[in-house]
């Protein structure tokens, strides 16, 4: 195939690499952007970005001890946590990274939904970042079963329970993710498959996804609603360059954030129970603390498929919400009911956690 | 490639038609056949796909046949014992009425009962359900359903559960 020729644009190559590339006006377009100076993001889904970045180093380091077997699996656990150098560390990170993820995915998305940034022209932006919560909560899912102990075992009991509970598709869907009845050797080997394949080739995919959306559309102004066309007024809104000025506070917050990992990882080292043991579930077994309020709520809720369906349309909800939430106002205190509705339902959602902590 | 395709609305034949005649255009057909290949093709695609997520049948341990689980030295009037019944935990528990054994799986979330002497009762360690050691029934908490009972037989001193 022929190259295609250098394109006149009046700016010429500048370095080796770029030579080669022709790549640096893709770069320049992608750092070269202004964002509003109202624009508030707490830098929360940047790291969360920067939390899946530290997942991929320390899974794949993982990986490379790991053996995904029942036989095999909880001393390759404790095997990368004693003997490895570092594996105490790199499990821990791995861990603690994976529940300061969800917790950053959380705050993103509530963030987003307080500044009303879901609202035109970004629902499809917003339906993608749900998508993502989604994905990484499978992360957490399907990962907490790989060391094959007590906890793991039975949390993913319930938590596939659960979603045999599903009506009209549970019973398919207990199936296919136990890869048979029972929890076995067959849902270690879909867990793990999920885990290190599916899970991140889904969630590189919608990332790269959500981010172009953020790029092209730009970030929200939390003050006003985007005009459907441009008025003199939102022409002299004021700008600030995201390279270097956005991208600095971002760093510094990563950086923070990696500080927060490490005290975490060394101060609180993921520990281990006993092997996993089909014939007894422990005393007080619980799941992670981002299922907690679910099953919580499985407990208080008379009616077990009524418990299941609350969670399943709530998330259902939540992905529709900007086509179902058609106002265009923006400010919190003209969204009263909004704004309302969605704090009586973080607050229920934590009480049922901290009830589910204490219970 | 044919030059006329896309070049404005043609008859079934070939043959152009006034615009809006609501004929079949040779554009529309093509479209049409492009739509079939793509649900054709994602149908080839899938369905090997889906066929293979499924899990063969037969996972489950074939039933039949009597198998001794414990003495009644081990579990005593009062008592309760989870055993296990080829892959699956079944509770065995002793009463006055005689001994007992039902599925130890609860109905609620899958987590397995055990025996709880303080409360006299089968309990299950995940939300607090409790059910009856002499029926299997929900005595309280959010189960569902009672526990499945399983055959039991006392030979002796031995105490047989019997695969359905």
């Amino acid at each position: 195939m022929a190259a295609n020729p250098p394109v006149e644009t009046g700016e010429r190559p500048s370095g080796w690499l770029d030579q080669r590339t022709r790549l640096g006006p893709v770069i320049r377009a992608s750092l070269h952007v202004r964002i509003p100076m109202s624009a508030r993001t707490y830098y929360f889904g940047g790291i969360a970005l920067f939390l899946f970045g530290i997942q991929v180093v320390t899974g794949t380091l993982l990986a490379l001890y790991y053996k995904p077997t029942p036989e095999a699996a909880y001393e390759s656990v404790q095997f990368i946590t004693s003997d490895v150098s570092f594996g105490w560390l790199i499990r821990s990170m791995h861990h603690w990274a994976a529940n300061l993820m969800v917790l950053f995915v959380g705050l993103h998305l509530v963030r987003v939904f307080m500044q009303a940034a879901y609202k035109y022209p970004r629902e499809l932006t917003w339906v993608l970042g749900c998508l993502l919560l989604l994905v990484t909560l499978g992360f957490g899912f399907t990962g907490y079963l790989l060391p094959w102990d007590q906890r793991a075992y039975w949390a993913t009991v319930v938590g596939t329970e659960i979603a045999g509970g599903v009506p009209i598709v549970g019973e398919t869907l207990l199936l296919l993710l136990r890869g048979g009845p029972d929890v076995t050797g067959d849902t270690m080997s879909r867990f793990f498959g999920i885990h290190v394949l599916v899970l991140p080739l889904m969630l590189a995919g919608l990332l790269a996804a959500h981010l172009l959306l953020v790029h092209q559309l730009g970030l929200a102004n939390p003050r006003r609603p985007e005009p459907r066309v441009a008025t003199p007024e939102s022409r002299q809104e004021r700008l600030r360059p995201f390279f270097p000025h956005y991208l600095i506070d971002e760093l510094v917050a990563w950086y923070v954030i990696l500080a927060i990992l490490v005290v975490l990882a060394s101060l609180f080292p993921v520990g281990l129970e006993g092997p996993a043991n089909p014939l007894e579930t422990p005393a007080h077994t619980k799941p992670e603390w981002y299922y907690l309020g679910v099953f919580e709520l499985l407990k208080l809720v008379p009616i077990k498929v009524v418990g299941i369906m609350i969670p399943v349309v709530g998330i259902g909800l939540l992905v529709v919400w900007p086509f179902l939430d058609r106002s265009p106002e923006v400010l919190i205190r003209r969204r009263k009911v909004v704004v309302g509705g969605a704090t009586l339902v973080i607050i229920a959602l934590l009480a049922l956690t901290v009830l589910g902590f204490v219970s | 490639m044919d030059s006329e395709v896309g070049t404005g609305p043609l008859t079934e034949g070939g043959g152009p038609i006034a615009e809006g005649g609501g004929a079949r255009t040779r554009r529309s057909f093509l479209r049409w056949l492009g739509g079939l290949t793509i649900v054709s093709t994602a149908a080839m695609i899938l369905t090997p796909i889906v066929g293979f997520l499924i899990p063969t049948s037969g996972s489950r341990a074939a039933g039949g046949g009597k198998i001794l689980v414990g003495t009644t030295a081990e579990i005593p009037a009062g008592a309760g014992k989870v055993v296990a019944m080829g892959s699956k935990p079944a509770i065995v528990v002793s009463t006055d009425q005689g001994v007992n054994a039902f599925s130890a799986i609860c109905t609620h979330l899958g987590c397995v009962v055990n025996w709880n002497d303080m409360i006299g009762a089968i309990h299950c360690p995940c939300h607090d359900g409790r059910f009856n050691p002499t029926t299997g029934a929900v005595m309280s908490g959010p189960p569902p359903a009672p526990l499945a009972p399983i055959t039991v037989s006392v030979e002796g001193d031995q105490i047989f559960l019997t695969e359905a």
